[in-house]
């Protein structure tokens, strides 16, 4: 009984430390006895919050994801969808379906991040919405062109598709919104729901960054590295990633017109590329038969592993999905060691391409759009069990749905909050070399310089040169010989303003003859 | 401190005074000496040497006394050229009567101060000097009693030894003298022993008399134990000590005081959040509470309440109250039955409500105008019916009419008609001009004689109702007719064109023209209206005869070719289209031929499948061959693949189109086992939709070749020189994050004077500026992120934009980085925090309610054991933070 309670306490602990997110203060050092009073006010207010938060997660989150467990000699890849099938529940067994649909091409999947919904579109334009739930098609359109992504904005209401000369926006009754122009033929979507931001690579290998809520086209990059369609968003911190056929992937905020992160993953050519969602992980595959699993903090490879993928996922719990062919391999790092090894696999008929794996949000299952149609096989222990309604609710009503809209706008992160480090933001920045000192600045530097001037003792001098007079005269001199450079340094300031100022504008006129002096082009 | 000063100071004032200590020495009570300031006697400054040779000459008894410069008897001589005495001096004496000073107990400088002289102040100011100029001040004056009062206990000691017989005597006619006197010594009147020179009373003196009288042995014991008890009084502080001694007492006063608040003071600050008016009572919050607290005011609401409250009246209420109760019962089928009854009225009225509602809401002419007609039905049936009734009607009718002619409401007298009327009817549109005309129409009615209100009404109104219908379509032909009339005339002249004047200019000429074509062209269009609505007019009225006759038909007629071609159309449309209409007989076909062709097609698959890895890499290598001659614009291998295959595959699909402009029948089938459709769209965006058509034929045909294991190989390191392009790449942003410093070169002639200079090369200072620069360089390289990692490439340029989400420099009472960054690590919002927690995090420092007014701070006592609990927990808090360093540092450790 003790020993339980004791381990009890350490789980408790462990919680509230992950709820405490790092390490509290060192207040011991500190002599401002006033600050040293708010901030231990602050962190036993942190310390409740975080034991709190620990014992909801104890009491009030009580599913735990579940996973295969082989027994014995069984090996967990082994266990086939059908064995799975015999062991549970109905509304479980819903989830194993293969829609079958050979003629409008290869099928792309999206889900809705509160994996409620899915969008998936044909090669060949057609488009259809399903509501997983009830497994209802909500709609089903034909754009007649091609089609190559498609992907969900913020709720179910809006989806971008990418087709044969633009990407399109459609609501859920399939209506045109828009057609954005400025992207050219896109080869690949991805929306930022944080900061409302539609991602795009065209096939002139250019990337747009476009605001959803006000229709602004945020950024506008050529990548000057191919044409690409391996495109992913780290979910941590907004950046996009691309990978390139020289096997390099990059790394892109909207503010910046150089890749954050530019590294060489693979010899060959970058097949696909997914996200940890901590951010901390990315899987990437080469052409050359490797699958490499990255360190995004250290940009290290932790592990490299054999195989194709023509596309990767991982699951909210961190599986690592890697569909190639008409096979699919499930990846698994129970441990903790980020070692990846073997879980699941599933083969499908013959024939069948895999295009796309996704795993669906908030469920044990995955989602693989191929040629033939699209299918959905369980892979247990892939969702998080427990939703969080302020992320997202796969239960959400119309009302909620409405009201989480505008909170989420009202939320909308401004573009430059993308980052690769994202905890930067609020912090003290990191002086900079080079930066020009400001004309306050300036000005307490000189009077530095004249203090100490000032204040320097003089040598006793023979008795002549001591006079009061000469010694005040002195002084002048220093204070002077003090103040010179920086007056100098403004001078020449001046100057260089000035000029620039010259050469400007065109030769100075009379007044009365102004109005006769040719106005420049706007 | 202070009391050491004060005999300093007595010390320095005695002798310089000595010669006036005669005066107060009588009027000193019976003070003991100090046995200090008997021996400091001695040591005081002496008189100046001329004055003493001259007591010396005056008294030559006490010459050789004249050491110790404080010779009693010396004094009076002195003084005689002193005439004038100090006033205050002079009230002292009388002041320290003997009289009085038996009773004098207090120490003489509380006496001292509360005299209120002018010399009190000047005590201040020559406090020190004090035996400057020939003032005296109190503190002098004081010191010198001290020193008087030492030898009259001296002498008081001789008389109780019973030494001092001699003195007694002297005394004694002195004593009567005192008390002879008859005035009050003041400056004019100086006492008796100034003017005598002998001036020693002691209380010896004063009891002598008396002895031998009742009550003088108790008299004289209690003097004696006076004299025994009684100590020196010390001389008044300075002025200055003495108000800093105030202050200093008033302050630890003040400070006791105020510490007092210090708790709660420090609680209010410690505190996170202050609460202000926390609960505030703002009074009754019904109207049973208000109305309770009534109390009876004026007469009459004395009087009700009287009545209301009179004993008799409630006592018969409360013993009615049952029997009221009694009568109050009701039966249950009563009850059942009225209950029913109220449902069901309110039922009814609801349902009445609801249809009123939804008749209210009928915007439909016709069945307002039926409606209309209806009431009118009833009405006239009713009147038919009832007479009283038809009264009425006769009578409201009359009403109305007398009201018209009082009026005039219909004629064109309103605001509304006389505006319309200065306008013009004819600029009106069609609804005012009917209104217009209704109007008069009305007036007409209501003015005109009629005989009898009941022909009148049922006449005209059926009349009028079928007169309407009847009129309205007359009506509408004959306007027709005029109309079309009038622009067949307009049609038909032509007016002529202008020969002179502003109109004949040619570009007038040609506007008119414009003009008129146009009017033509709508007068046209006019007409066939009008003939068109005639028609329907005609079929209107042919109605009741032909069923369904011309208009139904002529409408048929155009539609049928319409439909028919539009059916051509479709089909045609339905060819073109590659997943037509289902319900097609074609496609019917086409799906019989798609599953015929299911076996063959399935074949086609199993080719396929395994070989999709196998036809990219020879999409490679069919760029490899193109890649001598591929454009140079393009950098990466799979654009020109793609353009090679597809020019390939182009040429096929054309082949199908060919075939498709022989067999659309063929067409429809292959679009529909079209299956590799999407590797050519995916490839070619060139292509058109069309394109769908191309594979169809071709893609069956297709062969996949088995590629090489040369190949294989070659594509798996095809990327090689990847590796080294990609060093290449980070070299050169290297170098443009951190520019390479520019080699030193020589200004052409630099050097070249001489022989030697030119062999010494650069100078030494551009080499060590090259140095250092290069230095520098090498150390900002090592410093980058990926200094360590040869195969990524962070970039270190500044992002200005994301620059305002930092700081630049840490907030106030911060002062260092990582204390301010930990205190930023938990969000405060409600997204990542408990419910119950996010008040607290986020609480404002001051809370107040809107409209409460904040009190001052009231003392509240603080228990003691709340204070050391205080203490402890200030005490606990830094513990708390030490043992979660310890307990983290350990953590750390294990880990």
């Amino acid at each position: 009984m003790g020993a339980k309670k004791e381990n009890n306490d350490d789980e408790m602990d462990e919680k509230v430390k992950k709820y405490l997110r790092g390490e509290a203060a060192n207040l011991e050092g500190l002599k401002d006895k006033k600050l040293k009073g708010q901030l231990a006010v602050r962190e036993d207010l942190y310390g409740k919050s975080a034991k709190t938060a620990a014992k909801i997660e104890k009491w009030l989150l009580p599913s735990e994801g579940g996973y295969l467990e082989a027994e014995g000699i069984e090996k967990t890849w082994r266990i086939k969808q059908e064995s799975i099938a015999r062991e549970i529940d109905i509304s479980s067994s819903k989830n194993q379906y293969d829609i079958v649909l050979p003629e409008l091409g290869p099928y792309t999947l999206d889900f809705t991040s509160n994996g409620r919904y899915m969008a998936a579109a044909g090669r060949k334009g057609h488009l259809a919405i399903v509501d997983m739930k009830t497994l209802n098609l909500i709609k089903e359109i034909q754009v007649k062109e091609t089609v190559r992504d498609v992907v969900y904005l913020h709720n179910e209401l809006f989806f971008a598709v990418a087709q044969k000369k633009y990407p399109y926006i459609y609501n859920r009754d399939g209506t045109e919104l828009h057609c954005l122009k400025e992207h050219g033929a896109v080869l690949r979507l991805q929306f930022l729901k944080n900061h409302f931001l539609l991602a795009s690579i065209n096939k002139f290998g250019q990337l747009h960054y476009q605001d959803v809520t006000m229709g602004e086209m945020v950024g506008n990059f050529r990548t000057g590295l191919g044409r690409t369609d391996v495109m992913q968003v780290n979910p941590f911190n907004g950046v996009v990633a691309l990978g390139h056929s020289s096997g390099t992937v990059t790394m892109w905020k909207p503010t910046s017109s150089v890749p954050l992160v530019k590294m060489l993953c693979h010899p060959g050519p970058v097949s696909s590329l997914a996200f940890h969602p901590n951010g901390h992980l990315m899987a990437t595959s080469g052409k050359e038969n490797k699958i490499k699993i990255w360190d995004l903090r250290k940009f290290e490879v932790i592990q490299t592993m054999p195989g194709h993928a023509k596309t990767l996922n991982f699951s909210q719990k961190g599986l690592l999905a890697a569909g190639t062919g008409s096979f699919i391999k499930v990846l698994a790092d129970f441990s903790g060691s980020q070692n990846y090894n073997s879980y699941m696999t599933h083969s499908m008929a013959k024939g069948y391409q895999v295009g796309k794996v996704l795993f669906r949000p908030y469920e044990d299952v995955l989602g693989i759009g191929h040629s033939m149609g699209w299918s959905s096989i369980l892979i247990p222990g892939s969702g998080e069990p427990n939703f969080d309604s302020w992320v997202a609710n796969p239960f959400e009503t119309s009302k909620q749905r409405r009201e989480k809209e505008v909170h989420s706008l009202l939320d909308k992160l401004p573009p430059e909050t993308i980052m690769l480090d994202p905890t930067k933001v609020g912090t003290v920045r990191a002086p900079q070399k080079k930066e020009k000192p400001t004309k306050k600045e300036i000005e307490a530097e000189m009077e530095a310089a004249i203090e100490t001037a000032k204040n320097t003792d003089f040598k006793k001098k023979t008795k002549g040169r001591n006079k009061p007079s000469k010694r005040a005269k002195k002084r002048q001199e220093m204070i002077e010989r003090a103040k010179k450079p920086l007056l100098e340094q403004q001078i020449q300031e001046h100057e260089t303003s000035r000029k620039k100022q010259k050469t400007n504008p065109e030769i100075e006129m009379p007044k009365s003859l102004q109005r006769f002096v040719r106005q420049k082009a706007p | 401190m202070a009391v050491k000063k004060r005999k300093e100071r007595a010390v320095g004032g005695e002798s310089g005074n000595s010669k006036k200590f005669k005066k107060y020495s009588n009027s000193k009570g019976p003070m003991k000496k100090n046995k200090n300031d008997t021996r400091k006697k001695g040591k005081g400054p002496r008189l100046p040497s001329a004055l003493r040779t001259e007591l010396d000459r005056l008294d030559p008894k006490i010459a050789s006394d004249s050491d110790d410069g404080i010779d009693l008897d010396v004094g009076n001589d002195v003084y005689e050229y002193e005439e004038e005495v100090p006033q205050e001096e002079s009230r002292k004496n009388r002041r320290f009567d003997p009289v009085e000073n038996y009773d004098y107990e207090l120490p003489e400088d509380f006496e001292d101060e509360n005299v209120p002289s002018d010399d009190e102040d000047d005590d201040g100011d020559f406090g020190v000097g004090g035996n400057k100029g020939s003032r005296n001040d109190d503190v002098d004056a004081s010191d010198g009693d001290e020193e008087e009062d030492d030898e009259r206990h001296l002498r008081m000691l001789q008389g109780v030894t019973g030494m001092s017989t001699d003195a007694f005597g002297g005394k004694k006619k002195r004593n009567s003298v005192v008390i002879s006197e008859a005035h009050p010594e003041s400056e004019d009147n100086p006492t008796r022993d100034v003017l005598e020179g002998d001036s020693h009373i002691t209380l010896q003196d004063l009891l002598d008399p008396i002895q031998g009288k009742a009550g003088y042995s108790k008299l004289r014991k209690r003097v004696q134990h006076m004299d025994r008890k009684s100590t020196s009084v010390q001389a008044p502080l300075p002025k200055v000590d003495r108000e800093k001694l105030e202050r200093m007492a008033v302050y630890e006063h003040s400070k006791k005081d105020i510490t007092k608040w210090e708790h709660l003071v420090k609680r209010n600050r410690e505190a996170p959040t202050v609460f202000f008016g926390g609960d505030v009572d703002l009074g009754f919050s019904t109207v049973g509470a208000i109305a309770s607290e009534f109390e009876p005011r004026t007469e009459f609401e004395k009087k009700i309440a009287s009545l209301v409250y009179d004993d008799k009246v409630m006592e018969a209420h409360k013993a009615d109250g049952s029997k009221l109760l009694e009568l109050n019962k009701i039966s249950e089928e009563d009850y059942m039955k009225h209950r029913d009854h109220v449902a069901k009225m309110r039922s009814l009225l609801f349902r009445h409500e609801m249809k009123q509602k939804r008749i209210k809401k009928i915007k439909s002419k016709t069945y307002h105008r039926l409606k209309n007609k209806d009431k009118l039905k009833v009405e006239s049936a009713e009147m038919l019916m009832d007479p009283e009734a038809a009264k009425e009607q006769a009578r409201k009718q009359e009403f109305k009419r007398a009201e018209e002619r009082m009026t005039l409401k219909h004629k064109n007298k309103s605001k509304w008609a006389r505006r319309i009327l200065e306008r013009g009817l004819n600029a009106q549109d069609e609804g005012t001009r009917a209104a217009m005309a209704e109007q008069l129409h009305q007036h007409a009615l209501l003015t005109r004689k009629i005989n009898t209100v009941k022909d009148s009404s049922s006449s005209s109104d059926s009349s009028s109702d079928d007169d309407d219908e009847g009129s309205n379509e007359d009506r509408a032909s004959e306007l027709l007719e005029k109309a079309k009339e009038k622009t067949l005339k307009v049609l038909e002249d032509d007016e002529e064109l202008p020969n002179s004047g502003v109109l004949s200019l040619p570009f007038m000429v040609r506007g008119l023209k414009k003009r008129r074509e146009e009017a033509i062209e709508e007068a046209k269009l006019a007409l066939q209206e009008y003939e068109q609505l005639e028609g329907t007019n005609d079929a209107e009225n042919s109605k009741p005869a032909t069923a369904s006759g011309r208009r139904v038909f002529g409408r048929a007629n155009n539609e049928v070719p319409d439909s028919n071609k539009k059916t051509k159309t479709d089909n045609k449309m339905k060819m073109d289209n590659y997943y037509g209409n289902s319900d097609s007989e074609g496609d019917l076909e086409a799906k019989a031929n798609v599953n015929i062709e299911g076996g063959k097609r399935n074949d086609v698959e199993k080719d396929v499948g395994p070989n999709y890895d196998r036809k990219e890499a020879a999409d490679v290598s069919i760029f490899k061959n193109f890649d001598d001659n591929g454009d140079p614009g393009s950098k990466t291998t799979y654009e020109v693949a793609i353009f090679a295959s597809d020019s390939w595959r182009k040429m096929k699909s054309e082949n199908g189109v060919d075939k498709n402009a022989k067999k659309l029948q063929q067409v429809k089938e292959a679009i529909v086992h079209n299956k590799d459709m999407e590797e050519g769209e995916e490839d070619s965006d060139s292509e058109s939709e069309q394109m769908v058509d191309g594979i169809l034929s071709s893609a069956p045909k297709e062969s996949y070749e088995l590629p090489s294991q040369s190949e294989l190989i070659r594509h798996a390191f095809a990327g090689d020189d990847v590796e080294e392009e990609f060093e290449k790449d980070k070299q050169e942003i290297l170098n443009e994050e951190n520019p390479e410093p520019d080699k030193p070169v020589l200004l052409p002639g630099w050097g070249q004077w001489t022989h030697v200079q030119q062999k010494k090369g650069l100078p030494w200072w551009m080499l060590k500026e090259h140095e250092d620069a290069k230095r520098k360089r090498e150390e900002s390289l090592k410093k980058r992120k990926d200094a360590q990692l040869k195969h990524v490439i962070i970039s270190e340029k500044v992002d200005k934009k994301a620059e305002k989400l930092q700081t630049k420099s840490l907030p106030y009472p911060f002062t260092s980085k990582e204390l301010f960054e930990q205190s930023m690590r938990m969000p405060i919002g409600s997204e990542s925090n408990p419910e119950t927690a996010i008040r607290s995090l986020n609480r404002p420092e001051v809370m107040k309610k809107p409209g409460v007014i904040i009190k001052p701070i009231k003392f509240v006592e603080m228990h003691h054991h709340e204070k050391s609990e205080d203490n402890k927990r200030s005490g606990q808090k830094q513990k708390k933070n030490k043992s979660k360093g310890a307990s983290g540092k350990n953590k750390k450790q294990s880990n």
